[in-house]
């Protein structure tokens, strides 16, 4: 009886396992392969490269994933990227043509934050109290937040100063490693650590699971949901710093364009549910990473950048397909 | 059981040694179960025993993972799916209506088989016809272009039942059909039943009402905790007998006696309580206390309690808590005063079914407590505590509580109210869908929470069990309260005298 009950535990927490991570060996599976298919791809250099550049999505991925575990949705986050980076790239230059370059360049990176986060704020607001659908407010928020970088920008270009002490932040590394990915990295630790181990985290679940329960269990449920968009969106500012500052420039038409499916693509590779109620941000970072890696390998390859939606396309379906099962 | 050759070539139906594990956790040992031509058999058992998973096996919506299942002579493939299985002539009609409310009655019926013209459109004219007939040999008139959002329950269940007869069905699984029928619809659905099997057509019918199976059902089949136990002639047993097989030990029915504690201790307070749907409602409840509210379906005994818990605003009227006024205008305010509620549809507001049982038991002690996280130790010793206190059968604290069955999940709904220590806790319907052994825990459960203090109030439709459990019954009729009576002063007739205001 002893001996049965533990090995239905170890039957147990072995299928717990691979449903919580069959992503990981997924993507151990995708570097072997991609290894052998290009032997460039696995030089430090370029893997190097990779997490450099899909962690400015996979910050934005982060934020999302607490919104989609809460049963939402923001569609207004590539838009959001770019306005909030217009305001950091205009004070930027404002603030370093007056002076000292260190220093001040911390009001611009608040004011961007601020901006991101507000419009985070703003979705949540119209979300929860005039009770609308979160696909057509982020939407909506969206696209006012775009022509309102383009209005500001006069539909082209605007370049910041390119200081060393600005361009460090997305171009630089600490003991050779990204400072986006190390930010990236930051960020979801700390989060992760939020969702898992707070009261806060566990409401996000509540609240994606089934609202009427969150509700008739005293959760605040309006402010939880509220919350999970400036979280969305305050990771999108940190985003937009490192975007600006890789660049120096910001472009009304371009910054930021199709970042949120990009990042809505990394959560749910990472196996988090759009039904709300399930995921985990492990699977998110997996989910950004393995993105980069198909980015790179089209590179690699030499597979025209037109295909590139085609192979995402079939990331998603084969992601999706893979979990599944868990349900 | 007989095990004769003869006897084997006269079954309809021949499960044998059916098992099915979810989890690595095996819920069905090995279980055998026949059924003839043209009988309507009971199938009994707690919540959690086996019933609806084997029904589910047999339908094929699980995959069997052992034994075999012989309909007819025929082996059915253990992989076949409900499409194939409703092919041999086995339908099921589940709990829950599975109708598409903006359908039409006929669309309804023939959906994915509608009748088609030579030129591939849809032959609706042959469709009615067909619906028609099919809805008359059950005696039913209802016109086959309704959509069936204009139906009542009971006729929505009679258009289940017609679509399911319509797959010249030889075998008829009903899961708890008359859970939505009022007493003369059941009776109604009865003879049905009884006219089906006449006509050859086996019936498994699963009920948690004793009663209706003495009623019409030839055999009962009893399981307890994944096996078979035994199978019974309805003639030769007693609903006594039957709950006994069920639970494995004497059920006792007994009454609880007058409120014994100190009158004037009055913990809550209701005081003129009116809107749409209420009438100046005034009532109070002791420390200790355990009071029902009676009345029939619409008498707004819900609304008053969702007045207490701060869900629903009247126009007018206040809650005392302590003697105390207190604002109550969302469910936050009513857990700082104390006030639990478990809802009427757990699986709407009362838990989180793809969260597991440590969360859902949590949430509300979580919310009282102060700090940012979740006290990991506190939270464990928590719900280990529940688990054990309140007899939770499951795989572990964090088994997802969508995988528990219903008395199970009562009872981590119930948890969630016992760890944040309510003083005041409503109970709205807190055995529907429960079978009798959990009934029977769950009132010890009440009884002991009562001697330990807390103020219980109780919504209940169910006469036995205002009869049972309460010291004090409130009877509401549309919205006023028509009366109170004490343990003492209580019998069924006077309460639905009340009830029904005559």
């Amino acid at each position: 009886m002893e001996e049965l009950k533990r090995r239905n535990r170890f039957i147990e927490l072995s299928s717990k396992l691979w449903k919580n991570y069959s992503i990981v060996v997924v993507f151990f599976v995708i570097l072997l392969i991609c290894g052998i298919a290009a032997p460039r791809f696995l030089r430090p250099n370029n893997l190097l490269n990779i997490l450099r550049n899909t962690s400015i999505v996979g910050i934005i991925a982060i934020g999302m994933t607490f919104v989609i575990i809460a049963g939402g949705i923001d569609l207004s986050s590539g838009a959001t990227l770019a306005t909030s980076g217009a305001a950091l790239i205009a004070l930027q230059k404002l603030v370093t043509e007056a002076g000292d370059p260190a220093m001040p360049l911390i009001i611009p990176i608040v004011v961007c934050l601020t901006i991101s986060t507000g419009i985070g704020f703003a979705n949540g607001i119209i979300i929860t109290k005039a009770k609308l659908p979160p696909f057509i407010v982020t939407l909506a928020v969206g696209i006012i937040a775009r022509s309102v970088v383009m209005y500001f920008c006069r539909g082209a270009t605007i370049m910041g100063n390119r200081i060393p002490t600005f361009t460090n932040i997305g171009n630089g590394s600490v003991f050779s490693i990204p400072i986006p990915f190390i930010v990236a990295i930051l960020l979801a630790v700390i989060l992760h650590v939020i969702l898992t181990r707070s009261k806060f985290g566990t409401y996000v679940f509540a609240v994606g699971g089934n609202e009427n329960a969150a509700r008739y269990s005293g959760i605040k449920v309006d402010r939880i949901k509220i919350i999970t968009y400036m979280l969305v969106g305050f990771c999108t500012g940190v985003a937009a710093v490192i975007e600006m500052s890789r660049m120096a420039a910001v472009a009304a038409t371009s910054s930021g364009m199709q970042y949120e499916f990009e990042a809505i693509t990394a959560v749910i590779v990472g196996g988090t549910s759009l039904n709300g109620g399930k995921g985990r941000l492990v699977g998110t970072i997996v989910g950004f990473i393995i993105l980069g890696i198909v980015n790179n390998m089209m590179i690699m390859l030499n597979i025209s950048p037109y295909l590139s939606g085609a192979v995402k396309g079939a990331v998603i379906l084969f992601a999706v397909l893979l979990q599944r099962r868990d349900r | 059981m007989i095990e004769e050759n003869g006897e084997t070539m006269s079954k309809l139906l021949k499960m044998q040694g059916i098992c099915k594990s979810f989890y690595g956790v095996e819920v069905l040992h090995g279980v055998d179960f026949e059924v003839e031509k043209g009988e309507i058999r009971a199938l009994c058992g707690e919540n959690g025993a086996g019933k609806s998973t084997l029904m589910k096996v047999l339908s094929g919506i699980h995959e069997q993972e052992g034994g075999e299942v012989i309909y007819n002579g025929e082996q059915i493939k253990p992989t076949a799916d409900p499409l194939e299985v409703q092919s041999h002539g086995i339908s099921m009609i589940h709990q829950e209506l599975n109708l598409f409310d903006d359908l039409t009655v006929a669309q309804n019926i023939f959906l994915c088989r509608e009748p088609r013209k030579a030129n591939g459109l849809i032959d609706f004219g042959k469709m009615y016809r067909e619906s028609v007939r099919l809805l008359e040999r059950l005696g039913e008139k209802i016109d086959p272009r309704t959509p069936v959002r204009e139906l009542k329950i009971a006729q929505k269940q009679m258009v289940e039942i017609a679509k399911a007869i319509s797959f010249n069905v030889e075998l008829l699984v009903m899961d708890e059909p008359t859970a939505v029928l009022t007493g003369k619809e059941t009776e109604i659905m009865f003879n049905l039943m009884r006219n089906l099997s006449e006509d050859g057509i086996a019936i498994i019918y699963i009920s948690h009402r004793l009663k209706e199976i003495t009623d019409v059902c030839h055999t009962v089949t009893v399981l307890r905790d994944g096996s078979y136990i035994d199978t019974k002639n309805v003639a030769e047993v007693t609903e006594k007998d039957i709950a006994t097989l069920m639970v494995g030990r004497e059920v006792h029915h007994s009454s609880i006696g007058d409120f014994s504690g100190d009158e004037e201790d009055v913990i809550l307070e209701v005081k003129g309580v009116t809107d749409n749907m209420l009438n100046d409602v005034n009532f109070s409840v002791r420390r200790g206390e355990i009071i029902c509210f009676s009345g029939l379906v619409g008498a707004g005994r819900t609304e008053l309690m969702e007045v207490v818990f701060g869900i629903r605003h009247p126009e007018k009227g206040e809650v005392l808590l302590e003697g105390k006024p207190v604002s109550v205008k969302s469910a936050i305010d009513a857990i700082r005063c104390d006030i639990g509620l478990v809802t009427e549809d757990r699986k709407d507001t009362g838990l989180v079914l793809c969260r597991d049982i440590t969360e859902n038991s949590n949430y509300v002690f979580w919310r009282k407590t102060p700090g940012f996280f979740r006290n990991a130790k506190k939270t464990k010793s928590n719900t280990d505590g529940m688990i054990d206190r309140l007899n939770i059968r499951c795989a572990g604290a964090q088994q997802d509580v969508a995988n528990l069955s219903g008395g199970n999940q009562q009872k981590v709904a119930l948890a969630k109210w016992l760890i944040s220590d309510a003083k005041v806790l409503i109970l709205d319907e807190p055995t529907r869908g429960v079978d009798v052994g959990a009934r029977q825990e769950i009132y010890q459960i009440i009884r002991e929470l009562a001697e330990s203090g807390m103020a219980i109030v109780i919504v209940s439709s169910d006469m036995q069990e205002v009869m049972n459990i309460s010291q004090r019954v409130v009877v509401m009729h549309e919205g006023r309260k028509t009366g109170e009576l004490k343990c003492s002063q209580m019998n069924e007739e006077k309460i639905m005298y009340l009830a029904t205001n005559v």
